[in-house]
């Protein structure tokens, strides 16, 4: 019965070098829980350009993903910061004509990385009809088409399947060959790590293989699907992972007002990302006690 | 609209929190949001509607939380949820599958039909806001048997051409929402700080319901530059009771939203 499991762990570096400009990626996690912030960071740091992201909605990171132009395009649902505010970088960025949106609902989105994963060209829905996601685009030929199906005769819209060149998510713990475990609410990450040529899988902890094989029921993820493994501490901050830490608000409102201006941003972005050097030196900058204060407690988890 | 009013010991964003909670029944499955609609589902399981169950879109599904959430996939509503899944779940089975009963909105602009913008302001070629987008809104708007708006009431965001489409209402009004193929029943109450609207029932236009106490149908009348219906009755909404007040407070205790006077 023994076998050797592969052992798909490299650095968060090595990862982000996998991924060529102008590369199409699924963006996991949503909103404030697990998105891949460290892998942004890191994206940035090494200067990637014109890249399109996929993804039902995320905050700072696609954010800061914007302001560094390292993506120009984006298909998703939602782009704000919730009760924070708007995307500051975002609202530059399109008025400049660096990024373009191509708009749809968060369940057309998720049924398209279902599509994805499925190996089906397009997937219906019954969103978006009657609005402008149906009729106004911004750089796809084809964006989503109306039908009537051929057995009921309702009205549905087609949306096209995702198979973008990496999925990128941010989960709680993996062992070395990629078996996944996501604590809490996945969002579209079950769709969206199936949908992907390639998966990179950030874990808060990586853990031996006999703890998620004692536990097979608890693995989002199987390692079948996954290229690559970075252990990646803290990888969501400033945002949430459920069970492992809870959001650090102050600096997501630090985000929003510093970066309201371009002169801001850019001060932000020397000090946070790039002055930094790596993800350790980001989290040394944070400081201890800083990390310490977000620590989840049990048993709320936050 | 803001703060407190003279003489009123509660501000308009507490009434529209309170009358968001009214209009869900018990045993009702409410699609939330955050902001006020997130006060409103509690608030109305925590009075009138214990059976209600509260569902959010990142996969959290009959919520129980004690702490006030910021996001729809804060980690505070995982505590004592029934289930935490996924957007495939909530979305698509549960809300697309026709079982959610009430869905709240937001909105930055809304036309006499109940459509609503949450996109862009300004022209699609060259906007001059990128607002949220779609998020779960135009699911919720086409799925749920019926629609509360919660909105503050500015001229700016009562429009008669929307800027952008994001969420469906009433459509052109009349029939045109059904015969789009769209399922749910859409939008049936708007709540702003001055007052709540309906749709009338054929028409499927926009119509004055009740005024907050202390706003005259006037006022309303200025503030909302569309051809809103004025019934020839129109009746004050009913006042908070001190039930309403002291758990709507003890939802909110630091003011993160009742302490928010607009957006």
């Amino acid at each position: 019965m023994a076998s050797e499991a592969e052992d798909k762990r490299i650095t968060l570096a090595e990862a982000a070098e996998k991924v060529a400009n102008g590369a199409h990626l699924f963006w996991g996690g949503f909103g404030f829980q697990r998105p891949p912030s460290a892998f942004a960071a890191e994206l940035i740091r090494q200067g990637k350009r014109n890249l399109t992201l996929y993804t039902c909605g995320s905050e700072t990171d696609i954010d800061m993903l914007a302001g560094a132009g390292v993506a120009s395009r984006f298909e998703l649902a939602y782009c704000a910061l919730e009760v924070v505010g708007l995307s500051p970088n975002i609202q530059r960025r399109i008025r400049e004509g660096a990024l373009e949106i191509e708009d749809y609902s968060n369940l057309a989105m998720a049924t398209r990385f279902l599509g994805g994963a499925l190996g089906l060209p397009f997937m219906p829905i019954k969103s978006m009809l009657g609005t402008d996601l149906l009729t106004k685009k911004r750089f796809r030929d084809k964006k989503a088409e109306v039908m009537e199906c051929p057995f009921t005769g309702e009205r549905v819209v087609l949306v096209p399947s995702v198979r973008p060149d990496f999925s990128i998510i941010h989960v709680q713990r993996a062992d070395p060959e990629g078996n996944a475990q996501i604590d809490g609410i996945r969002g579209e990450d079950i769709e969206g790590s199936r949908a992907g040529k390639k998966v990179v899988l950030l874990a808060e902890e990586i853990v031996d293989t006999e703890f998620i094989r004692s536990t097979p029921d608890q693995t989002s993820i199987p390692g079948i699907y996954v290229d690559h493994v970075v252990e990646c501490p803290w990888g969501s901050h400033p945002m949430a992972v459920y069970k492992y830490y809870d959001y650090d608000l102050d600096h997501v409102r630090l985000y929003r007002e510093t970066c309201k201006t371009e002169e801001g941003w850019r001060s932000y972005l020397e000090e946070y990302i790039l002055g930094v050097g790596d993800h350790e030196g980001y989290l040394s900058k944070l400081g201890t006690s800083r990390l310490l204060r977000l620590r989840a407690r049990r048993p709320f988890g936050y | 609209m803001t703060g407190q009013q003279k003489g009123r010991p509660y501000s308009p964003i507490e009434l529209m929190a309170i009358c968001g909670a009214r209009a869900i029944k018990d045993g009702e499955t409410v699609f939330a949001g955050t902001g006020l609609p997130m006060l409103s589902a509690a608030l109305a399981q925590r009075t009138h509607a214990p059976r209600s169950k509260i569902i959010y879109e990142g996969g959290f599904i009959d919520t129980r939380n004690r702490d006030l959430a910021v996001s729809v996939a804060d980690s505070r509503l995982h505590y004592r949820a029934a289930a935490a899944i996924g957007l495939i779940e909530t979305l698509g089975m549960l809300l697309q599958g026709g079982r959610v009963d009430v869905g709240f909105l937001g909105a930055a602009q809304i036309d006499k039909y109940g459509n609503i913008n949450t996109t862009y302001i300004g022209d699609f070629s060259q906007p001059k806001v990128r607002l949220p987008g779609a998020g779960g809104g135009n699911d919720i708007a086409t799925s749920a048997k019926r629609v509360v708006v919660i909105m503050t009431h500015h001229k700016r965001k009562f429009v008669k051409d929307l800027d952008y489409v994001t969420s469906p209402g009433h459509l052109k009004g009349a029939d045109t929402r059904r015969e789009a193929g769209i399922r749910g029943g859409g939008p049936s109450l708007v709540v702003t700080d001055l007052c709540q609207m309906d749709f009338a029932e054929s028409s499927k236009e926009m119509r004055l319901m009740t005024v907050h106490s202390g706003i005259s149908v006037q006022e309303v009348i200025e503030e909302t530059p569309l051809e809103l219906i004025i019934p020839g009755e129109v009746t004050t909404t009913p006042e908070p009771t001190p039930q309403e007040l002291r758990t709507l407070r003890e939802l909110d205790p630091t003011g993160l939203y009742l302490g928010k006077a607009s957006e």
